[in-house]
C-alpha cells in the first residue's frame, strides 16, 4: 500500500495541529485507488502486482476532543454525520496529534478506530498519527507522523506517506498530483474563458485546426497522386510511341544499308563483306537487348535499350500493383514524403536492363536526347514520390561501358524507375 | 525525568490534575505487592511550548505487578482537566480492554481525587485477566491457572503474568505471584518496629516463574516484607523448598504455607516461652535482677553472691528458643582482662532441656550456677587482675 498526502493538506493538517493548545484530530477525505501493473520479464510471462495506493485530499478537523464520541470510546453516528455533513462517503481515514507521546496508537484510538471502519465502512482505514517531540530546552522541535492501517495484521501495520513534490526536487521532476479540484471558483473562472479554448464538444480548439490541415494535406496529396497517373499513361503512350518510331527508323534503314550493299554486291561480285559483327542488334526480343554493348556503334549508345512497357510491367509483375491503380483515397499510403530536391538521379531499370534514364554525359541522337530529357525529366519527378509500397524486385546494378555512371538510388534502394511506378 | 521523587511530579504537573496525581503518588498502591508506592516518570505537557507551567499534562505510570514492572502511558489534555485520560500499554500493543467492564472510565468524574487510582486498578483487573487468557497457549500453566483458581485461599491474590513466546527457542514462560494466607498478626509488635520505611502490610508473596511451557524449569522465590523478614529472623529464613519436578502450584504452594506458618509459630511460641522464662527467673531470683529485655524478653542480667564473691550473670536468649540453649555468660565485678574488660568467661553448654517449662529452668539454672561458681571464681583469681 502506498499513501500520499499533498502538500497543502499536510501543511494544513499541522497548521490546525501546531495551534492547538491540547489534542487535536479529525478526518482524512480522499480516494482510494487499485493499480495493477503487470510486467513482463525474460524469466516470467507476466507478473502482476496490485498496489493500493491512498490519496489525502483534504481534511476535516474536529473543533473539540470527545466530539463524535463519549467517555466510554462509544462512536455517536449522529455526531459524525453532523461533522462530516455529505462529505462522509470521502473519508478514508483520521488522524490524531498529540505532543510528546508515543508513535503507537492509544486505547482509546484503537477502540475508536475499529467503530469507525465499521460506521464509514471502509476496509482499510488508515489512522494518520502525529506527534510533536520538544527538547527540554524547547530549542529543537519535531514533528512526526506515521500512518497507520490498524486493520491489517500486526507485523505490516505502518505505511510510507509520502507528499510529491517535497524533497530534493533537483533530481526529481516536478509531479501533478490526481487531486481533483474541487474550487468553486477555479470552476466558474474557467468557464468563463474556457470557450476561447475549447469549443462545444470540450476538445481544445487547436487541436481541431490541426487536424484540418492534416486532412487538407492529405487531400492535396491524394490529388496529386491522380495527376501523377494521369501524367504517368501520357508518358507511356508517347514511350510507345517513340519506340514504334525507332522501330521503323530502323526498319528503314536496315533496307536503305541492304540495298546499297546489293549495289555494292552488284558492282563488285568478289568482294565479299565478312559479316561484320552485328551492329544492327537483331530482332530480338526488347529485353535481350542487354546483351549487345558494343563499342562500336558509337550513334547508337547500346544500353540504351527502352525500357518495357508500362504495361508489360504490369503483366509481368502482377502481385506488385500499384497502389495508385488500386485505392488513391486510402490515406495509409500515403507515400513517406521525401526532401524536394533530394539528390541523384536513379539509373538501374528494375529488371536489370539498361537504362538511360541517367545522367547521359555520352552523346546521343538529339532525338532520344530528347526522349531521355524527358524521362529524366519524368524520372527526376517519380524520384520524388518514390514509394516503398510496391514489392520492388531486386535491381543489379548494370556498369555501362560507356561509362555512364550506374549508381543505385540515393535511397540505398533501387528507386523504381518512372516506369516501375 | 527518571526516579523523580512525588513531590517533583506533583509540582510540574497542571494545578487541575494535581489531585488525582496526589492520591496515586501518595496512596496508590495496586496489586499484591503494595511495598513500594506507584511511580511516575516522563512527565511531559501536551500544551503549545510556550504555555507558562505548570502545565504538564501526560505521564509515565510504573506499576508492579507479577514481579513485573508495567510502563503505561497516562494522557490527559490539562486544557480539558474534566475529560478521561487515554492509555498506551506499553509493550503489550494487544492488550485491549472492554471499556464497558472499566466503570470509573465510563463514569469518570474528574472531582473525585481517587478516579484515577480506581481506573488504574480495573485495568490491572482486566490486564490479569489478559494475561490468563494468554496461558490458553500452554495446557499445562493452564491446569495450574484453573486449580489454583478452585482454591478459594489463592484465586483471589493471584497475579499472573504470561511472558512473550521467547521468538527463538519458541519458549513460553509464565510467572505466578501469589500471596500467601498467612496470619502474621499475632506476631510480637517489637519484631515488628524495627524498620526505617514505613513498613505497610505484611504480606508474604510467592513467585513461581514456569521458563518453560512443560513446567521442567521452575523457579520458585519467596518475598516478605520488611518487617516480616526481620521477624523471622532475616533471609536465611527464606529457604523453601525446590519445585518437585512434576508437581504441581496447587500442592506445592499449601506446602511453602505451612512452612511459613510453623515458622511464624515458632517465633510467636518462642516470644511466650521467653516471657516464661522470665518471669521464672524473676520469681526465683527476685532482687538479683538487674535489668532485662521488657520488650522482647531476650536479655536478662543477674547480679549474684556467693560465699561473698559477687558476679554477673548475663543470659542471652536466642530466637528459637527454646530449642536453642541461652548463653550465659558470667561476669565478675573484681577482675579486669588485659584488655580492660571485665574478666568473663561464656557457658553455652550446660545441662539443659527444651522441654522444661520456665520454673524448672530457673531451678536447674539456679542448681548450675552453684556448682559452676567455684570455678568461676577461681579462673577470676587466676587470671584476672584486680
Amino acid at each position: 500500500m502506498a499513501a500520499s498526502i499533498s502538500g497543502y493538506t499536510f501543511s494544513s493538517v499541522c497548521y490546525h495541529s501546531a495551534n492547538s493548545n491540547s489534542d487535536h484530530e479529525g478526518f482524512l477525505l480522499g480516494e482510494v485507488r487499485h493499480e495493477e501493473t503487470v510486467s513482463i520479464s525474460d524469466t516470467q510471462i507476466s507478473s502482476s502486482e496490485l498496489l493500493q495506493v491512498v490519496e489525502v485530499h483534504n481534511h476535516e478537523p474536529c473543533a473539540q476532543l470527545f466530539s463524535f464520541y463519549d467517555y466510554a470510546g462509544q462512536v455517536n453516528e449522529e455526531s459524525l454525520n453532523r461533522i462530516l455533513k455529505d462529505r462522509r462517503k470521502n473519508v478514508i481515514g483520521w488522524y490524531r496529534f498529540r505532543r510528546n507521546t508515543q508513535q503507537q496508537m492509544s486505547f482509546r484510538e484503537q477502540i475508536i478506530h475499529k467503530q469507525l471502519t465499521q460506521l464509514l465502512g471502509v476496509p482499510d482505514l488508515v489512522f494518520l498519527l502525529f506527534s510533536f517531540i520538544s527538547t527540554a530546552n524547547n530549542s529543537t522541535h519535531a514533528l512526526e507522523y506515521v500512518l497507520f492501517r490498524p486493520n491489517r495484521s500486526r507485523y505490516n501495520q505502518r505505511v510510507t506517506l509520502s507528499i510529491p513534490n517535497l524533497g530534493n526536487t533537483s533530481q526529481q521532476e516536478y509531479k501533478v498530483s490526481s487531486v481533483p479540484n474541487t474550487s468553486l471558483n477555479y470552476a466558474k473562472v474557467i468557464k468563463e474563458h474556457g470557450a476561447e479554448f475549447f469549443d462545444k464538444d470540450g476538445v481544445m480548439k487547436d487541436i481541431r485546426t490541426i487536424f484540418q490541415v492534416y486532412g487538407a494535406l492529405q487531400d492535396k496529396v491524394q490529388s496529386v497522386c491522380g495527376e501523377v497517373e494521369q501524367s504517368e499513361r501520357v508518358k507511356e503512350k508517347v514511350q510507345e510511341e517513340v519506340n514504334k518510331l525507332k522501330q521503323q527508323i530502323v526498319l528503314r534503314k536496315r533496307k536503305t544499308t541492304d540495298e546499297e550493299r546489293r549495289l555494292q554486291e552488284a558492282q563488285n561480285p568478289e568482294l565479299r563483306l565478312t559479316p561484320e559483327e552485328n551492329t544492327e542488334p537483331p530482332e530480338t526480343a526488347l529485353l535481350s537487348r542487354v546483351a549487345f554493348h558494343t563499342p562500336s556503334t558509337p550513334e547508337r549508345p547500346g544500353p540504351s535499350a527502352n525500357p518495357p512497357a508500362y504495361s508489360d510491367l504490369l503483366s509481368l509483375q502482377n502481385d506488385s500493383l500499384l497502389p495508385f491503380s488500386s485505392s488513391p483515397t486510402s490515406a495509409a499510403l500515403l507515400p513517406r514524403p521525401q526532401a524536394v530536391g533530394s539528390p541523384g538521379h536513379p539509373s538501374p531499370s528494375p529488371l536489370g536492363l539498361g537504362l538511360s534514364a541517367g545522367p547521359n554525359p555520352a552523346p546521343s541522337p538529339g532525338q532520344e536526347d530528347d526522349d531521355e530529357e524527358e524521362d529524366d525529366e519524368d524520372s527526376s519527378e517519380y524520384e520524388n514520390l518514390v514509394s516503398e509500397v510496391g514489392q520492388l524486385p531486386p535491381v543489379s546494378a548494370i556498369v555501362l561501358l560507356q561509362g555512364r555512371p550506374a549508381a543505385l538510388s540515393p535511397d540505398g534502394d533501387a528507386s523504381v524507375r518512372g516506369s516501375q511506378t | 525525568m527518571n526516579s523523580m521523587s512525588p513531590e517533583v511530579a506533583l509540582n510540574r504537573i497542571s494545578p487541575e490534575l494535581r489531585p488525582l496525581l496526589c492520591s496515586v503518588v501518595r496512596n496508590g498502591r495496586v496489586g499484591l505487592d503494595s511495598t513500594n508506592c506507584l511511580r511516575v516518570t516522563d512527565l511531559k505537557t501536551g500544551c503549545t511550548s510556550l504555555t507558562p507551567g505548570p502545565c504538564c499534562d501526560r505521564f509515565k505510570l510504573h506499576i508492579p505487578y507479577a514481579g513485573e514492572t508495567l510502563k503505561w502511558d497516562i494522557i490527559f489534555n490539562a486544557r480539558d482537566p474534566e475529560l478521561p485520560p487515554d492509555f498506551i500499554f506499553g509493550e503489550d500493543a494487544e492488550f485491549l480492554p472492554e471499556p464497558s467492564e472499566l466503570p470509573h472510565l465510563v463514569q469518570w468524574d474528574a472531582g473525585d481525587p481517587e478516579c484515577l487510582l480506581q481506573l488504574v486498578k480495573e485495568l490491572i483487573q482486566q490486564y490479569h485477566q489478559y494475561q490468563c487468557q494468554r496461558l490458553r497457549e500452554s495446557s499445562r500453566l493452564l491446569f495450574e491457572y484453573d486449580s489454583l483458581l478452585e482454591d478459594p485461599n489463592y484465586s483471589r491474590s493471584m497475579e499472573i503474568y504470561a511472558g512473550h513466546k521467547n521468538s527463538w527457542t519458541g519458549e513460553f514462560s509464565a510467572r505466578f505471584l501469589l500471596k500467601l494466607p498467612v496470619d502474621f498478626s499475632n506476631i510480637p509488635v517489637y519484631l515488628l518496629k524495627d524498620t526505617t520505611l514505613d513498613p505497610g502490610e505484611d504480606v508474604a508473596l510467592l513467585s513461581v516463574s514456569f521458563e518453560d511451557a512443560e513446567a521442567t524449569q521452575v523457579f520458585p522465590k519467596l518475598y516478605l516484607s520488611p518487617s516480616i523478614e526481620h521477624a523471622l529472623g532475616g533471609s536465611s529464613a527464606l529457604h523453601i523448598p525446590a519445585f518437585p519436578s512434576g508437581g504441581c502450584l496447587i500442592d506445592y504452594v499449601p506446602q511453602v504455607c505451612q512452612l511459613l506458618t510453623n515458622k511464624v509459630q515458632y517465633v510467636i511460641q518462642g516470644y511466650h516461652k521467653r516471657r516464661e522464662y522470665i518471669a521464672a527467673f524473676l520469681s526465683h531470683f527476685g532482687m538479683g535482677v538487674v535489668e532485662y529485655d521488657a520488650e522482647g524478653f531476650t536479655k536478662l542480667t543477674l547480679l549474684l553472691m556467693w560465699k561473698d564473691f559477687c558476679f554477673l550473670v548475663h543470659v542471652d536468649l536466642p530466637l528459637y528458643f527454646p530449642r536453642d540453649q541461652p548463653t550465659l555468660t558470667f561476669q565478675s565485678v573484681y577482675h579486669f582482662t588485659n584488655s580492660g574488660q571485665l574478666y568473663s568467661q561464656v557457658q553455652k553448654s550446660y545441662p539443659y532441656s527444651p522441654r522444661w517449662d520456665g520454673n524448672e529452668m530457673a531451678k536447674r539454672a539456679k542448681a548450675y550456677f552453684k556448682s559452676f561458681i567455684p570455678q568461676f571464681q577461681e579462673g577470676a583469681f587466676a587470671t584476672g587482675k584486680l
